[in-house]
């Protein structure tokens, strides 16, 4: 008797622990499936092969400064450190920008010209669009009708009026100005722009983009104003 | 005793190296079902210490329970009311009623048998 009562005890126990086993596995690691087809596993991966190659530049970069460092840290480290803040300040936008880069001078559609309508200024939802699109082909500085483009800058709606850096920009024609890295990259951006849907987006606000053919020397106006950096804090590194 | 234990070790193993999982959406199901037995267990417990020990009640309760608050707590998806909450309520009373009942018997247990080396 007593045995057949151990038995069965064991049997439920048995039951119990696995079906408590079970249950600790499906809590603890949902099957989570991966449904991505092949192309998208390849984009993925194009994806990341790009993250690689743009983080191996930038330690080539930066290895380049640590030995421009070293080598002159016995002759002049504060040449090495001016040439460095001068890199940051052209970066960050703080300092007029020159190279190879395309003027897009946007202007109000023949029709609504002809037609004799009402030129409104570019809405800040459009500008950021454009924005946007020039950034998704390494357009590098920016300026829209002589406000340059940084980091913080905000495009937004002030009192009726897009404003750029705070301040008003122009009803259109207004030009803006983009420098890429390299004339290839400036060129790709000219075709991009030339044949993207953004212009559609344009003709809808009675809004022509003329694109002119890159240039080998654009210069780009540095940022006038001061950079707030109150809420900016010191990244934990080596 | 320790043939339980080692029952539940086993099954716990089991689980764990097998890796079984079943779809998250009756992990609801299964939680119940692990209050149920263990509730039905340690009911077990209870009758065989307080000798009213019936394997067909036993073997009959664990899976009834299990059936019962599992079709509970599915009846309670369909109907949009947490039913589910009932079967746990009730078995988690349960079980608490039982490990009591079982703590109780075991300290009169313990109690009597120092009693009786006492007075040896």
């Amino acid at each position: 008797m007593k045995k057949r009562i151990l038995t069965r005890f064991t049997a439920i126990m048995f039951i119990i622990g696995l079906m408590a086993a079970i249950q600790y596995n499906t809590i603890n690691e949902p099957n989570l499936r991966d449904t991505r087809d092949e192309w998208e596993i390849r984009q993925e991966l194009s994806r990341e092969k790009q993250l690689h190659s743009q983080l191996l530049s930038e330690i080539g970069s930066l290895d380049e400064t640590l030995n421009k460092y070293r080598a002159a840290a016995d002759a002049s480290p504060e040449q090495a450190l001016r040439e460095t803040a001068g890199e940051l300040r052209k970066s960050a936008g703080l300092s007029e920008a020159k190279g190879p880069g395309i003027e897009v001078l946007v202007e109000p559609s023949l029709e609504a010209v002809a037609m004799g309508l009402e030129i409104e200024g570019i809405s800040p939802d459009l500008l950021i669009r454009l924005v946007n699109e020039i950034n998704r082909y390494n357009g590098l500085y920016v300026s829209i009708d002589g406000k340059r483009i940084i980091n913080t800058t905000a495009i937004r709606d002030i009192n009726g009026q897009t404003a750029v850096n705070t301040k008003p920009v122009d009803t259109p024609p207004f030009s803006i100005k983009i420098i890429s890295e390299s004339m290839e990259d400036s060129k790709k951006l000219y075709n991009h722009l030339l044949a993207s849907r953004i212009l559609d987006d344009f003709y809808i606000d009675n809004l022509t983009l003329n694109v002119s053919e890159p240039q080998n020397e654009l210069v780009i106006e540095a940022y006038d104003g001061t950079v707030d950096t109150k809420y900016l804090q010191a990244s934990e590194g080596e | 005793m320790w043939l339980s234990i080692l029952g539940l070790i086993l099954g716990i193993s089991l689980g764990l190296l097998t890796d079984i999982q079943i779809p998250p959406e009756y992990a609801n199901y299964l939680s119940i079902a692990v209050l149920a037995s263990l509730d039905t267990l340690f009911g077990g417990i209870r009758a065989h210490l307080q000798q009213v020990y019936d394997d067909k009640v036993f073997v009959s309760g664990f899976f009834f329970n299990i059936v019962l608050a599992a079709g509970l707590a599915f009846l309670g998806v369909h109907l949009g009311v947490d039913l589910y909450l009932a079967a746990i309520f009730a078995f988690g009373v349960r079980l608490f009623q039982n490990i009591a009942v079982i703590r109780r018997i075991i300290l009169a247990k313990w109690a009597e048998k120092k009693e009786v080396r006492g007075t040896i």
